[in-house]
């Protein structure tokens, strides 16, 4: 027992290692379709998407960059095809310097051929980055046409038929940042503070707790926190658009749905390890104070 | 063929990072330098291209007499680097103070306006706010939140409170905060161990599915 005792404590490390890549590789291959419950900041921001009126405009800002891409990615290809599915309108744009443009761009290629009927333009349209953030957006609060006067392929969005009657962010009926850092702090303390447009958070989970405060004060009108988040977003859009559905239960790309069964995985592995290492170390404790 | 290309390197360079794992070695030295250059070098380009090409060049050389204020920006700008010239470097410090007091005052507001205030008022609530129906109603009730909030605060405050011995009232307070700021952190390193494994989720999830299926044809 002694012997097990003192092998338990000097594991070598690179075994951890091998059973939480084994835990993660393993869903991947075999998922294992395990039950996600829907937390209330995510149900919120569900809902208050679902009160919007067809034709309304939404805005969806990418702040982040590949670094956190498979938490960020999932939010804002579930929010968007939650609004095209409920035909609002999509303004996409870029805030964030690092590759933020590139994921973007594959985002709205990738969904604007889910969806045909849907017009460039007219139903949704890429912005592209415009660098100064903050500057940006109170610029927007002004005139969008003055902080994007072109969209990503340099069409001036005046001539831009989804643009009609949208003049400022006043008149967005909804931000949603998917953000990594501090740029969907400033939507919140900025843009909703100044010109009163609601915002929803996608942040990334190691920012995610610090918005509850802004869930609790009313300045944030939902929020996806990390992967789970997304997850949740994802099984609500599917149980109520059976299209969207049938897409994720198909398609082969990543899902948050699908990186949830890896998370449940691992963390089961890091539960067992912290309880063999505590069982370990106390009674290895016990051991020495009776001898 | 491209994307082919850049699916090979990318996993192939993700099992270069992932070597450390094992032990350190030169594949992994390799990967870690070739992604700091890689990185400064695209942040510098897009710095260039989207921030002092269209904000600061083009402006001044289309039409220098309605912008040449914007020299002043620019100068203050190239100040920050005099810094590298031992023999001025105090002059950066005039670029440094300005860049420093204009964020000083854009926070300011910001931080009161926005964070401060709605959250200073959405606390203060009255004490009769108290759901009943259930357990679970229970302890969601405003009042109690309010309360919490207000002793977790005020806790966390006198823990910090070193003026003043922590005698036999400060001390069951302070022993309070820290348990506050404890299930606070442990929240936190929660939610920070879930986005790291996400990360390693969403690169173990391209080497399958981008990488060794296609190539396996699957």
């Amino acid at each position: 027992m002694a012997g097990l005792l003192d092998k338990l404590l000097k594991i070598d490390r690179r075994w951890i290692f091998f059973f939480v890549a084994l835990s993660v590789t393993v869903p991947i291959l075999v998922p294992l379709g395990l039950p996600i419950s829907t937390t209330s900041a995510t149900q919120m921001a569900f809902d208050f998407v679902e009160a919007l009126e067809p034709g309304d405009v939404v805005l969806l800002s990418f702040d982040y960059g590949p670094s956190s891409a498979p938490e960020n990615d999932p939010m804002a290809e579930g929010f968007m095809r939650h609004c095209l599915s409920r035909d609002l309108r999509v303004v996409v744009c870029v805030l964030y310097p690092l590759g933020a443009l590139g994921l973007a761009n594959n985002v709205v290629a990738r969904i604007g051929h889910e969806f045909p009927n849907k017009v460039y333009g007219t139903d949704y349209v890429n912005l592209g980055y415009k660098d100064g953030d903050r500057a940006v957006m109170r610029r927007m609060g002004e005139s969008i046409a003055d902080a994007f006067p072109t969209d990503v392929n340099g069409r001036p969005i005046a001539d831009l038929p989804i643009f009609h009657g949208i003049r400022s962010i006043r008149q967005i009926k909804v931000v949603f940042t998917a953000a990594t850092g501090l740029i969907g702090e400033w939507w919140i303390t900025l843009v909703h503070a100044q010109f009163g447009t609601p915002v929803i958070i996608g942040p990334t989970a190691v920012s995610a707790p610090k918005y509850y405060a802004y869930i609790s004060s009313g300045q944030l009108a939902g929020m996806l926190g990390g992967m789970k988040g997304a997850a949740e977003y994802e099984q609500l859009i599917a149980k109520k658009y059976p299209d969207l559905g049938n897409y994720y239960k198909r398609t082969r790309l990543f899902t948050a749905v699908k990186g949830m069964d890896a998370q449940t995985a691992i963390h089961f592995v890091i539960i067992v390890f912290i309880l063999i290492g505590n069982v370990a170390f106390f009674a290895s404790r016990l051991r020495q104070g009776r001898s | 063929m491209g994307d082919l290309f850049g699916t090979w390197l990318a996993a192939l360079l993700t099992l270069a990072a992932f070597s450390f794992l094992y032990k350190d070695n030169p594949i992994f030295r390799f990967a870690e330098s070739l992604f700091a250059g890689v990185s400064l070098g695209y942040y510098v380009g897009i710095v260039f291209d989207q921030t002092l090409k269209p904000n600061l060049f083009e402006p001044l050389k289309t039409n220098f007499g309605l912008n040449w204020d914007l020299m002043l920006a620019g100068v203050l700008g190239a100040l920050l680097y005099v810094r590298y010239v031992p023999r001025i470097g105090w002059v950066a410090r005039y670029g440094l103070a300005v860049y420093v007091a204009y964020y000083i005052g854009v926070e300011f507001t910001q931080k009161i306006q926005g964070e401060v205030m709605p959250q200073l008022a959405r606390t203060i609530r009255p004490l009769n706010q108290w759901s009943l129906d259930s357990v679970g109603a229970f302890f969601t009730s405003p009042s109690l939140v309010s309360l919490l909030a207000i002793v977790g605060t005020y806790s966390v405050l006198v823990y910090f409170f070193f003026s003043k011995e922590h005698g036999r009232i400060m001390r069951p307070i302070s022993r309070l905060g820290i348990w506050f700021l404890m299930i606070s952190f442990g929240a936190a390193f929660g939610f920070t161990v879930m986005g790291r494994v996400a990360l390693l989720i969403g690169r173990l999830n391209f080497l399958i599915l981008d990488w060794i299926y296609p190539t396996l044809g699957i």
